[in-house]
């Protein structure tokens, strides 16, 4: 069994309009929790009207703070994107690319979540 | 203390003197504070976004703020059917044609709620009935994209201010969201550990790369993909932050000024050009693959 999770935007946030960092965050530790298995991942975006930077920006962009970009590439497929809203993402990943290129932020970022996870 | 408002319009002489209100109250307690509108001859019903915020402030200060109701009629109208005079005890009147969007106060936690805002009052189809839908979702994100931006720029306490207003007959929406925060030069001089004029700040944050984010979120876009769309909606943008003053015109030339008293926080004020006829749908078709 090596299907994709399918994982509804709509559903986790619970409303039409992606506009808000705490709903990106919830579609981000949902994505988060599967690519720590290395696990599969269809995320679509049917029923979605409306996108902000700042959504993508926590729900996918964060994802390249803790994750490497291949897995992110092998791992996630994006589906029932309008096009427009594709080229704000792919917008948004290159920036995240970009943001993490620092190796002194990404270094920062990983001591980081390790003492989180020992202090959990 | 008394203020004669002149003519405000959302241009550097409108915001300046919304400026030199927020400087003159800055430090007053248990006074009494007092707008005069009877000379105000034209009032860009937007401008109400930084200006509550202004008295807001004042209020939260514990003066007494008062908007005397001699004004001339069809301004009094105008901030009557958007709320914004309900705030001063003037009751709100009924908006029949629809072109205010009410003036509202938010907590940055209230995006959710901001967002059902804009989809009631925004994207009434009787109101703006010849955009096409492609046009409307770029309208409306790039309000949500503001919005996001004072929520997590600002580190306000003290709410996020919104007004608009459609100008029919000038083929125009316009469009004001303030806050009360840390402003944009602030929060550079913190990044960049180092002083900036205020104009500059904003100058710097215009520039594609540029964040001030430092967090395991990325960020830094959402003025820049504004600039873009309105420039080639044909619209105007300002942003007014501290002392600094920036202005994109309808036709493409940006203009940086200094104000002579800061404004306590950030306004961004936007004019959409609703006869926008672009069709704002992608020549080339993006994949799954050329994203990631």
């Amino acid at each position: 069994m090596n299907e994709p999770i399918s994982l509804r935007v709509y559903e986790i946030v619970g409303n039409e309009f992606c506009v808000a960092s705490d709903d990106g965050q919830k579609v981000f530790d949902q994505i988060a929790k599967a690519l720590r298995e290395d696990k599969k991942i269809k995320l679509s975006f049917a029923n979605i009207e409306s996108l902000t930077s700042a959504f993508l920006n926590t729900a996918i962009g964060q994802l390249y703070g803790s994750f490497q970009n291949d897995q992110i590439k092998n791992n996630l497929e994006i589906s029932d994107m309008e096009q427009d809203d594709m080229m704000l993402l792919k917008r948004v990943v290159d920036t995240a690319k970009e943001y993490f290129k620092d190796p002194d932020r990404f270094e920062k970022l990983n001591k980081e979540a390790m003492e989180d996870s020992d202090v959990s | 203390m008394k203020f004669r408002l002149g003519s405000i319009e959302s241009n550097y002489d409108g915001f300046s003197q919304l400026a030199d209100i927020a400087e003159a109250t800055k430090e007053l307690f248990w006074d009494d504070i007092e707008i005069d509108m009877m000379h105000t001859s034209w009032f860009d019903a937007n401008m109400c976004a930084p200006l509550g915020a202004i008295l807001y402030k004042a209020s939260r200060d514990l003066n007494t703020v008062k908007i005397s109701d001699k004004m001339p009629s069809r301004i009094k109208d105008i901030l009557s059917k958007n709320r914004f005079l309900s705030n001063y005890g003037i009751p709100a009147i009924y908006d029949t044609y629809g072109t205010t969007v009410e003036y509202k106060r938010f907590e940055p936690k209230d995006e959710r709620y901001f967002a059902d805002y804009i989809e009631k009052k925004l994207v009434r189809k009787d109101i703006m009935p010849e955009m096409s839908e492609a046009l409307l979702k770029k309208f409306r994100e790039s309000i949500f994209e503001i919005f996001n931006n004072a929520v997590i720029h600002s580190k306000t306490e003290m709410g996020i201010f919104s007004c608009g207003q459609y100008y029919p007959n000038q083929n125009r929406f316009d469009f004001c969201i303030a806050d009360l925060g840390v402003g944009i030069r602030q929060n550079v001089i913190k990044y960049l550990k180092k002083e900036i004029s205020a104009d500059e700040a904003i100058l710097w944050a215009l520039k594609i790369g540029n964040t001030t984010k430092t967090g395991k979120v990325p960020g830094g876009i959402g003025l820049k993909l504004l600039r873009e769309f309105i420039s080639k909606n044909k619209g105007r943008i300002q942003i007014v932050s501290d002392k600094g003053y920036w202005e994109l015109a309808k036709d493409g030339t940006e203009l940086i000024k200094t104000l002579q008293f800061p404004f306590p926080g950030t306004a961004v004020n936007i004019e959409f050009n609703t006869s926008d006829t672009h069709s704002y749908f992608l020549a080339s078709e993006i994949r799954n693959e050329d994203i990631f």
